[in-house]
């Protein structure tokens, strides 16, 4: 399952525990008190919340979702550059199974450099930002061709600068 | 110096400014939705629009949405600040004037000028166009900002100093002793005045963040070789535009803290727990703004660490003190009188609630790796706007009419409710689940997969235009049938 289908799942669900609290406690309020929650509830409810927390912060940030690695094996690198409105790549293949560092630049304004795959998902992204090179890692694990889109609105034809390229097996 | 939750109120808000200044926020609420539900449209194959319409009517609908929800939360804090303080009458027109001066620039840059920057104004596109709008009309947009900038620091001046001196300095109006636990909970100020203060501050703070960028913007904008950091002016824009449309949640609920209590019969108080919570937000909105730059990779690690992690902690005071509050109060009523008012005010808090889900999982650098300017953001804070704090605006609005007299209204209340609630749930729905499928956001023209997705949402936007119609109307209405608050 993709991330974005999960996190829409875990999304929908949370939302509906929080809206469920709304509609019950909307019930309740015509009746006579229906035993509101005591402070103890809200306290709980709090270290609960710092708990989770704690985890997910854990959990989500090792490794660090930014980190490049060391190119210690087989490793490539791209050099990409945004200008109103097309993407300038340095390579037309990419190789397939290996860390493939993306450095981003722009010429004029900020771009969003993201990348798609054949079912036009989204693989990831980085921001391409003047007078910075912004620095995304991804290994691509199926072969075929991945298109770059601009994901941050940068003028009147933000939506049609897009471009391609070729994921294969490093000979 | 005032001194506890029950002080005496002062006569007199200015009711009547308020309440103009809420039917302008209506009419420009249904404008905005407007142009929302063509540009929907538009994705939607359903009309023809010329992408440099699309991307004017994109900086119209956002500056015009956050805008106007600052205008409401401003009216809703001076509203019930005049019950606590002796609020100097001529502030609130000058601000008004001030803030419509913005809007005329803002609406002549856009349609007669041409400017399409959207309205977060990133460095520097407003400079590069591409050939399609000049400088002088980029310069009237970021002018415009800067006038309602003005308004909002004057604003904030006159019921900041008031607060200051009524309750014995900033600790005193954020309930500080109470928070220190050296004072009692009866002698501690309102909810509405801790939350006026501490949105006077961070919304101070955040509005000259942002008058420094976009002078820094306008000096570039004549004078090129005025270089300013790309990287620097986005943290600012960024900061600035978190804190101002968090700020305007932020004074609308002061409109449910004050008015829910007439419907459930208990007072809300000022806890230690909301005194603490309240101090938290003051520091949690100012410190999650890199939580918009966690594709920016060059920044500092620690610093998106810290927009993940504040990102999350920002909805605990939201959900454990004021949404629990909320739900507490209304089981503990006995008879809970339901009437628009009270359904927009709780579905306001509800809205802004459930909107903090996606909006926290989207603060998780791995998330927003695929999720970040996709339509997931759009998902998310058109749930906390529509059903949040333009809710919140709505319900103020009815209240502020007071009851309708016969019984038909009751029926036509009920249909402008439930169109809203269904149309809002919907539409934002439908934004989530094309941000799941990574349809990015602001795009004029949508791949033709996309398409269906954007006519389903165009339908519920429609429905959230008749319920909002509804609302104005019967505000109208309200105002010339009846003497209101």
């Amino acid at each position: 399952m993709p991330i974005q289908s999960g996190v829409l799942l875990i999304s929908l669900v949370l939302m509906a525990v929080v809206a469920g609290f709304f509609i019950s406690a909307v019930r309740a309020s015509r009746k006579p008190d229906t035993g509101a929650p005591r402070e103890a509830v809200r306290t709980r409810f709090i270290y609960a919340l710092l708990a989770v927390g704690v985890i997910v912060t854990a959990v989500s940030l090792r490794p660090w979702p930014h980190a490049i690695s060391a190119a210690n094996g087989p490793s490539a690198t791209v050099n990409v550059t945004g200008a109103m409105w097309y993407w300038e790549i340095d390579r037309a293949t990419v190789p397939l199974g290996v860390p493939v560092t993306f450095n981003a630049r722009t010429t004029d304004v900020t771009h969003g450099f993201g990348v798609m795959d054949s079912q036009d998902r989204l693989l990831f992204q980085t921001q391409a930002m003047p007078g910075y090179v912004n620095q995304v890692e991804h290994v691509f694990r199926q072969p075929g061709v991945y298109r770059v889109v601009c994901m941050e609105y940068c003028g009147v034809a933000h939506h049609a600068m897009t471009n391609e390229f070729t994921v294969a097996a490093a000979n | 110096m005032m001194d506890n939750n029950s002080a005496q109120r002062l006569p007199g808000p200015q009711a009547g400014a308020v309440k103009f200044t809420m039917l302008l926020a209506g009419v420009v609420l249904l404008l905005m939705m407007i142009f929302g539900f063509v540009m929907r449209a538009a994705q939607g194959n359903l009309i023809d629009l010329d992408p440099a319409m699309f991307y004017q009517l994109l900086t119209a609908h956002g500056a015009g949405m956050v805008g106007t929800a600052g205008l409401t939360g401003a009216a809703i804090l001076w509203y019930f600040m005049g019950r606590y303080v002796p609020l100097a009458r001529g502030v609130f027109w000058a601000f008004l004037g001030l803030f419509l001066l913005g809007v005329v620039l803002i609406l002549g840059a856009i349609f007669i000028g041409g400017y399409g920057g959207a309205w977060t104004f990133l460095f520097p596109l407003p400079a590069n166009s591409g050939g399609v709008w000049g400088t002088d009309a980029a310069a009237a947009f970021l002018l415009g900002y800067v006038a309602i900038g003005v308004a909002f620091l004057l604003l904030y001046l006159e019921v900041g100093r008031k607060l200051i001196a009524a309750y014995g300095g900033i600790g005193g109006a954020l309930a500080w002793p109470l928070v220190m636990s050296k004072g009692a909970a009866e002698n501690a100020p309102p909810p509405a005045v801790v939350a006026a203060m501490a949105t006077t501050i961070f919304n101070t703070i955040g509005t000259v963040v942002g008058a420094a960028v976009l002078a820094s913007s306008l000096v570039n904008l004549y004078f090129p070789e005025f270089k300013v950091d790309a990287l620097l002016a986005k943290n600012m824009i960024y900061f600035f535009g978190h804190v101002f449309i968090n700020a305007s949640i932020y004074m609308a609920v002061i409109a449910v803290y004050e008015i829910i209590p007439e419907y459930t019969g208990t007072p809300w108080k000022t806890s230690r727990i909301f005194a603490v919570a309240w101090s938290l937000v003051l520091l949690f909105v100012m410190a999650v703004y890199p939580h918009h730059l966690l594709q920016d990779t060059v920044m500092p690690a620690w610093s998106l660490a810290m927009g993940q992690i504040v990102s999350y902690l920002s909805g605990i005071p939201l959900l454990t003190v004021t949404a629990f509050s909320l739900i507490v109060y209304l089981r503990k009523a006995d008879a809970m009188r339901w009437d628009l008012a009270s359904a927009l005010l709780v579905l306001g808090v509800a809205g802004w609630s459930v909107g903090s889900v996606p909006a926290i999982i989207d603060g998780m650098i791995s998330v927003n790796k695929v999720m970040h300017n996709t339509q997931w953001v759009p998902g998310h804070f058109h749930i906390y706007l529509i059903l949040g704090e333009v809710a919140m605006a709505f319900g103020f609005m009815m209240w502020l009419i007071g009851k309708p007299e016969h019984k038909a209204a009751g029926g036509f209340n009920w249909a402008a409710f439930s169109a809203y609630v269904l149309g809002g749930t919907g539409f934002t729905l439908m934004f989530l689940v094309s941000g799941a499928l990574s349809v990015p956001r602001r795009w004029a023209v949508h791949a033709p997969e996309w398409v269906l997705q954007s006519q389903i949402a165009t339908g519920f936007a429609l429905l959230v235009i008749v319920g909002a119609a509804m609302f104005v109307l019967r505000y109208l209405l309200g105002l010339k049938h009846s003497a209101g608050r």
